[in-house]
């Protein structure tokens, strides 16, 4: 529905052109069969042994009890999230850029066009990912926890713009990939630091980064889109002004 | 209405300006050649106007519309320089993928008919990776024209190229043009551009130096005859008065001490010029008389 829509917008059709290519390329090779695999198998497993430990009585609240089945994929997102979605993607520009791909899409598309066209494809791989996962999930939990899916959603459309913005930052596909592991390891770390430190130089940090709008189980994670649009703005301006 | 309409176009890299205010129109429907040699400018000019590179200053429209938005670009084809193709993608893939990111869906019939205009029908599913450079110029020749603009750019499209394959895109050139489309293209093939450009625009150092049909640079070149005199002495209080008759007698006048360059419409005027210089007592030593070759246009150009 979203596709038809966007297909019948003007300029939608070359966006979205952009996009499923991307979408599909995202499921080519090793790292992204590793990566689903990881997922998939999170969402079952960790259901599994949800299921065990209700069958085993312990004493949880009702919170926990509501949120035990999405608890792992929670962890997997917020911990190996970043590194996951840069290790896949950090390519996703420079790569066309460098080899100079790129000129044929420039020549026939706006810049803007590409960048969404781009963004959407790896957020649309993400978001399948996810939903797959949380299905699995459902089938064995008999609930769909959609603000738990929301959550998880919103942390993935960050990660992405994050790596569109190293991806266009970074000119060699080279060094993206040496400084998204970097990335993805520090920045859970970093934010979990920023997110639990007194020091007020820095705690006002968190504001900033995403792991403090998913701290409850509210609607407050709806700004970590808004963070992420940011990303994307700068990702496009700094898009415009590079040389093909 | 024009179809390209460049107004002081200029890009810099730095404090280097590649591109020097470039004024330049083409009309509908023409093909025009754009020759210099390498690092003139030629490439920077294209990639400006087609939107690889964003102008330092000026301005330029394509199919009468400024700052080219997404409905122009449906209408322009461009086939780059330096043409690095999706390894991993058929050259089908890639005229069906590349048509829908101009806007446009076409047919499998459609995409076979283009890759048969450019001699590549039999390897309509092959993956680009395997393609030899000759075949990879003829696929990036046909995504330039799989939608169907009406504004072609080829940069040097026949480069590399066997002599049959030459030919063959000569061919297609001109039945584009025959077709009202409006091509813009470089070359380092003289032949080639005298052969199929309708106008020429010769580039050195960033500036465009000469535009014109054939005819008129031929006769441009041909009318004027660049004539160096070694010659004696010049009085200082004879000086001013020579340069002065001199520039009326010719045009780009240099004068140095002992000699000076200039271009005069016929041999008769060099006559003249060895007549006036004998009444003022100016011995000459040497008369040197260049007249350009067809080659010598675009290169000393």
């Amino acid at each position: 529905m979203f596709y038809n829509w966007l297909r019948k917008k003007k300029g939608g059709g070359m966006m979205f052109a952009i996009s499923k290519r991307e979408f599909f390329e995202s499921f080519k090779g090793v790292k992204s069969i590793i990566i689903i695999a990881i997922f998939l198998m999170t969402a079952y497993f960790s259901t599994k042994f949800s299921d065990w430990l209700l069958f085993m009585n312990i004493d949880f609240t009702s919170q926990e009890t509501e949120l035990i089945h999405t608890f792992a994929i929670s962890v997997l997102i917020l911990v190996f999230g970043m590194l996951f979605t840069m290790g896949l993607s950090h390519d996703v520009m420079n790569r066309e850029i460098h080899e100079r791909t790129v000129r044929f899409l420039v020549t026939r598309t706006s810049r803007v066009s590409i960048i969404m066209g781009k963004f959407l494809g790896v957020v649309l791989f993400w978001f399948t990912c996810l939903l797959t996962s949380f299905l699995i999930i459902s089938i064995f939990a008999h609930q769909f926890d959609v603000i738990t899916f929301l959550q998880s959603l919103s942390l993935l459309v960050y990660y992405c713009a994050c790596t569109l913005l190293l991806s266009v930052l970074i000119s060699k596909p080279g060094f993206s990939m040496f400084l998204s592991m970097i990335i993805g390891i520090a920045f859970p770390i970093f934010n979990g630091w920023v997110f639990f430190t007194t020091n007020a130089w820095i705690s006002w940090l968190k504001y900033l980064l995403p792991f403090y709008y998913v701290n409850d189980q509210d609607y407050r994670f709806m700004v970590i889109f808004l963070l992420a649009g940011v990303l994307l703005f700068i990702a496009l301006k700094v898009f415009k002004r590079r040389e093909c | 209405m024009w179809a390209i309409e460049a107004k002081q176009l200029t890009k810099s890299f730095g404090k280097h300006k590649v591109v020097k205010g470039i004024d330049l129109q083409v009309k509908t429907g023409e093909i025009v050649g754009f020759l210099g040699r390498n690092g003139a400018g030629k490439s920077t000019f294209i990639n400006m106007l087609t939107g690889i590179m964003e102008p330092s200053s000026g301005s330029y429209a394509l199919l009468g519309v400024q700052n080219a938005n997404d409905a122009i670009k449906r209408q322009v084809g461009v086939m780059p320089d330096y043409s690095s193709l999706y390894g991993s993608m058929t050259a089908m893939k890639h005229l069906s993928y590349l048509a829908a990111v101009s806007g446009k869906t076409v047919s499998r019939e459609w995409c076979i008919e283009v890759l048969k205009l450019v001699g590549l029908e039999e390897h309509a599913n092959k993956k680009a990776a395997k393609f030899s450079f000759g075949m990879k110029k003829k696929l990036a020749l046909a995504l330039a024209i799989i939608h169907d603009p009406q504004l072609i750019f080829l940069d040097e499209p026949t480069s590399g190229l066997d002599a049959e394959s030459v030919i063959h895109i000569h061919q297609l050139i001109q039945q584009l043009h025959q077709q009202g489309k409006t091509i813009f293209m470089t070359s380092h093939n003289l032949d080639e551009v005298e052969k199929i450009c309708s106008r020429i625009a010769i580039m050195k150092d960033g500036s465009i130096k000469r535009v014109g049909s054939m005819e008129e640079l031929r006769a441009y070149y041909q009318s004027t005859i660049t004539v160096t005199i070694k010659h004696s002495s010049i009085r200082s209080t004879d000086l001013s008065i020579i340069q002065q008759w001199l520039q009326q007698v010719g045009e780009s006048l240099e004068m140095e001490k002992s000699h000076f360059t200039i271009q005069v419409e016929s041999e008769q005027k060099i006559a003249e010029i060895i007549r006036a210089l004998g009444t003022y007592k100016i011995d000459i030593y040497r008369v040197d008389v260049e007249e350009p070759s067809l080659e010598e246009i675009f290169l000393e150009e």
